[in-house]
């Protein structure tokens, strides 16, 4: 043995290697196993002579190093190619939360009524009975009242705008929003925590209204019509329909019910049953969903804002945002209580 | 209110062709609401919403008035029928009654004497009826009261009732014999505050001052009059004689009785909301006459009508521009004349300067019974909706787009706020602004702090919060099976100030059983998304209640280099971890863009030391002073720690040139000596 002889048989293990099937797993014990190719070589390096050691230890450490990687190599490569998955593997759980259903509307709502050139606001929830209620032309103890459930805080009076209480709807925000600016045009979009002293399957002693006011000069009833089937076919689709019924509220003259198309009954009032025979819709009023009010703004709620009844006209409406929400399709929540606990199963759906 | 018309009961004063759903759908677009149809007791039964401001409505013949213009405009055919009625001539206080004033009868007996205030009672009818039993009531007005969900008692109780509903009127029988045994005295007056009655119910109550009553010459309450009757005078299996009354109240006053007591009957209901005093004498006329055909009584005295206060309303003028300004069409003269008339108004129309419709005015004189029409803008409600709603176009507005916004709040700002945090991980939830004592006192341990209702509905919403903490510790408590939950709320805390609203200021609360590494990352993630990059926890200060274990202020850097304050990071006693962020403080922070700054073209050297800390060391205070030591670091971030040893990374960079390793030594040297000297830290290995 030299070191001629060496490199010969180090060019010769490196060629071999180089043929051998790669799927081969004996490969690292036919070259690196303790009786391998290897140390088959290494073992003769005690015939060198002691000037030609040096360099062929160097020679096989190089060699080894080599060895080292080409079996490393295509044993990444083998695997690769072998190993499969399991297409069928469940996916792991996402981190992710969410935002609360109320939230998820009221930016739908939002961004709705801000193409059509409405600002929204926020105004305070506890307010002072002259925006809940006087400045809306209900005086005090006046029945229409009633149906205003109104919690009252227990602190002392302002002497011009009456007693605190916490705001029963949102149109508190009509005079409110009147004194911001001052002079018309007025198009806007309020969106607030209401509370009222009711709790059953169907209403919370909290709950959320948005409010729309217009105000301007030549504004008629066409308008309220033309921007509440804006909103329907919007948030309901293309297909839904909407209409105005007479009604009656204090602050605003003439007075209107806003109704959107049933989505269950397609708006006919009528369902079949499991036998195919005809039957009422219990989800609807005949075909109809009643959403909340709407009007022509009292002209005394005009002046109570500074603005003049004889110049201007406007248009306001006010809805629950649970309402309009629970009302999609698909969206029938029974309890109407569960948006406000902190139930994560019901809360993790949306 | 709702109220239910059986549809042939509708036809006794209705003519018409329309069929049932016809009737509920052209009501329904133009009128009173009729929300369903039931089948009841062999008829249709209509289950009709009437608005307050419409107690004309409340009626089978309110609503029969209503169909009959309502279907006509529709091209239906249908009128009011003339209301059948006997023909009694009534007496007045001054008139003396005659033979033929009188129906045939076995006696005559005198009505009571009256004392009417004719400040509180518009108008008061009365009559004696001699010889009435309490007779079962006939099957058609007992099919007819059960079709509109009404008791049956015997028909002396039911006619009462059915005239009510039939006519829209109360009505009252007394036991006459009651009546004259009490003194045969009717007192009309205030009734002064701690007089006791018993209802023909048997409840007792005690006057508060103020109601309307009936008192007898001994000044004792024989009746709640438009209320409830009394036990006292009220009609029994063995009353033989009635008389049979109506009065017309002023109705706030009636309203002050019925809720200052919580009697809230039909009556009530009706008689607070100024029903037509003229509509009185057809109501006793109809009850006259179906006493005598059901009970068999006679009349037995004359009929008493004292009427102080006639209905006198004024008219109301309106432009035909103000009505085309509410429609955006315009209407002939002719046909807003015609659906008033029809309505029941008389209308003068006053020509304009006769080339159009401009100057154009209508004066119209409404019927007692709308008492509703005060202002234009109720003409162009009645004519608007006669016309009908749904035959005006829908269009969107034209004009200027208002653009002053409001400067204290981005809603913008609040989505993408709430959107960051349920994408890191975090559940919205929404909980009540008024809370329990017990929640109250988790806030700040001084209940009189905190606002509180005066007519709270339910024990665990009384007070208004001023923290959204103790809030969100429940939520995470509701759900105990979750591990590592996260819950925050974007919503307002109610801070008390004296004469003012309470500031109501919008707070972001945040609580979560997470580690506290894990909150505080999420928290500064969030702060991150609107480029608040410092953000500092600052000294502990006392907490503000016993429901904390620790708070400390968090503050970071505004653009001026100050630190502000922009909320609280608290331990629970519970061991959950929250923060509470003052929204304003942070809107004014946040920015919707970074400052961009050039790119350092130099490398930097980033390498790991670790140090052994004394047990109670401040790693973020060790940081902060690593930061410091020396101007090439340019960030220090806690790696890993196992027991008292703790790994920071070093990023070195200087702006100009690339670091040598000999240039980062003197760095090196200088942080491990002020972490020595600081806070008594020693470099794990050797320093190099």
């Amino acid at each position: 043995m030299n070191i001629q002889t060496l490199s010969q048989n180090i060019k010769q293990i490196k060629s071999q290697l180089q043929q051998e099937n790669s799927s081969n797993q004996n490969l690292k014990t036919k070259y690196l196993g303790k009786k391998g190719l290897f140390n088959q070589l290494a073992s003769q390096i005690k015939d060198l002579s002691p000037a030609e050691k040096p360099e062929a230890g160097k020679m096989l450490n190089q060699l080894k190093t080599e060895i080292e990687q080409y079996l490393s190599q295509s044993k990444q490569n083998a695997d690769l190619k072998q190993k499969k998955i399991d297409l069928t593997m469940p996916a792991s759980k996402t981190k992710a939360g969410h935002t609360h259903p109320i939230t998820q509307a009221m930016a739908e709502i939002t961004d709705i009524f801000k193409r059509i050139g409405f600002t929204r606001v926020r105004y305070p929830e506890v307010d002072w009975d002259w925006y809940a209620f006087e400045s809306l032309n209900m005086p005090q103890d006046h029945p229409a009242r009633d149906e205003w459930e109104t919690f009252f805080v227990d602190a002392d009076q302002h002497p011009k705008k009456g007693k605190m209480v916490l705001i029963p709807h949102t149109s508190n925000g009509q005079v409110r929003e009147m004194e911001r600016l001052g002079e018309p045009p007025i198009r806007m979009i309020n969106i607030a925590r209401c509370d009222r002293r009711q709790q059953d399957a169907t209403h919370t002693q909290v709950f959320h209204q948005f409010e729309g006011l217009v105000v301007d000069k030549g504004i008629n009833i066409q308008h309220l019509k033309g921007t509440i089937d804006h909103f329907a076919k919007e948030f309901y689709g293309p297909n839904a329909k909407s209409r105005i019924r007479p009604f009656h509220f204090k602050f605003t003259e003439p007075s209107f019910e806003v109704d959107f198309s049933c989505h269950i009954c397609g708006g006919t009032g009528f369902v079949k049953d499991e036998n195919g025979q005809k039957k009422e819709c219990k989800f609807c009023k005949s075909g109809w969903h009643e959403v909340g009010g709407a009007g022509m703004v009292h002209p005394n709620v005009l002046k109570a804002g500074g603005i003049d009844p004889e110049k201007y006209t406007g248009f306001a409406f006010g809805w629950g945002v649970e309402r309009t929400y629970t009302l999609r399709e698909g969206l029938n929540i029974d309890d109407i209580r569960l948006l406000y606990s902190a139930d994560l199963n019901f809360l993790e759906q949306f | 209110m709702n109220i239910l018309i059986p549809h042939k009961w509708l036809l006794d004063h209705l003519e018409t062709d329309a069929t049932p759903e016809q009737i509920q759908k052209y009501l329904s677009l133009s009128g009173p609401s009729v929300e369903r149809i039931y089948d009841r007791e062999g008829d249709r039964v209509y289950d009709i919403e009437v608005t307050t401001n419409r107690v004309d409505s409340m009626s089978v013949r309110g609503i029969a008035r209503e169909a009959a213009v309502i279907l006509k405009r529709a091209g239906i055919k249908a009128a009011l029928k003339p209301a059948k009625l006997p023909s009694i001539k009534p007496t007045t206080k001054t008139f003396k009654p005659t033979a033929e004033t009188i129906k045939p009868t076995a006696k005559n007996l005198p009505l009571p004497k009256i004392v009417n205030s004719p400040d509180l009672c518009n108008r008061i009818l009365a009559v004696v009826l001699h010889g009435v039993e309490a007779s079962p009531t006939p099957d058609w007005m007992t099919t007819r009261l059960k079709q509109v969900e009404q008791n049956i008692h015997n028909s002396m109780v039911d006619i009462t009732n059915y005239i009510t509903h039939d006519l829209g009127h109360p009505c009252h029988a007394f036991d006459y014999d009651k009546i004259m045994a009490k003194g045969g005295k009717i007192i009309v007056k205030e009734a002064k505050a701690g007089k006791k009655f018993v209802t023909l119910d048997e409840e007792k109550y005690q006057t508060l001052g103020g109601e309307i009553v009936f008192e007898n010459q001994a000044g004792e309450i024989i009746d709640l009059p438009a209320v409830k009757g009394t036990k006292n005078t009220s009609v029994s299996n063995s009353t033989k004689n009635i008389l049979l009354w109506i009065e017309n109240l002023d109705a706030k006053k009636v309203r002050f009785a019925s809720m200052s007591h919580a009697i809230r009957t039909v009556a009530a209901q009706l008689n607070e909301k100024n029903v037509d005093p003229h509509l009185g004498k057809s109501a006793m006329l109809k009850g006259i006459e179906l006493y005598q055909q059901l009970t068999g009584a006679k009349m037995a005295s004359e009929l008493y009508d004292e009427f102080p206060h006639k209905v006198k309303l004024e008219p109301v003028t309106i432009t035909h521009n103000k009505i085309y300004n509410y429609l955006g069409v315009e209407l002939k003269a002719e046909e807003i004349k015609t659906i008033l008339t029809d309505l029941g108004c008389k209308v003068e129309v006053k020509e304009g300067d006769g080339t159009k419709y401009d100057g154009t005015q209508y004066v119209v004189q409404p019927p007692t019974f709308r008492q509703d029409l005060q202002i234009p803008a109720d003409i162009v409600e009645e004519i608007a909706r006669i016309y009908g709603y749904h035959n005006l176009p829908s269009t969107l507005m034209t004009g200027p787009i208002p653009i002053h916004k409001p400067t204290d709040a981005d809603f913008t700002s609040e989505d993408e706020m709430k959107n960051f945090l349920a994408n890191i991980g975090w559940q919205e939830i929404y909980t009540y602004s008024a809370v329990s004592q017990e929640v109250a006192l988790q806030s700040v341990h001084d209940i009189e702090k905190h606002l509180k209702l005066l007519n709270p509905l339910t024990e665990d919403h009384v007070y208004l919060r001023r923290s959204l903490i103790p809030s969100l510790s429940q939520a995470i408590k509701a759900n105990p099976q979750r591990k590592n939950l996260s819950v925050f709320e974007l919503t307002s805390t109610y801070q008390p100030q004296a004469g003012k609203l309470p500031s109501q200021d919008l707070k972001l609360g945040l609580v979560s059983s997470n580690n506290y590494r894990d909150f505080r990352r999420d928290v500064e993630a969030l702060l991150s998304q609107f480029y608040i990059e410092e953000v500092i926890v600052g000294e502990e200060q006392k907490p503000e209640s016993d429901f904390y274990q620790q708070q400390a202020p968090l503050l970071v850097k505004a653009e001026d280099e100050q630190m502000v304050e922009l909320g609280a990071i608290y331990l629970l006693q519970n061991g959950l971890l929250g923060a509470q962020l003052d929204y304003q403080t942070l809107l004014k922070l946040a920015r919707k863009y970074p400052h961009y700054q050039a790119r350092t073209k130099t490398s930097t050297i980033i390498e790991d030391l670790t140090f052994t800390l004394k047990p109670n060391s401040k790693i973020g205070r060790v940081i902060s002073s690593m930061a410091k030591a020396h101007e090439l670091i340019k960030r220090v971030e806690l790696k890993d720690s196992y027991q008292q040893n703790y790994t920071f990374t070093l990023c070195y960079q200087h702006p100009q040139k690339n670091l040598s390793t000999e240039d980062v030594q003197p760095v090196r040297k200088k942080v491990v000596a002020t972490v020595k000297n600081n806070h008594d830290g020693e470099l794990v290995g050797e320093l190099k």
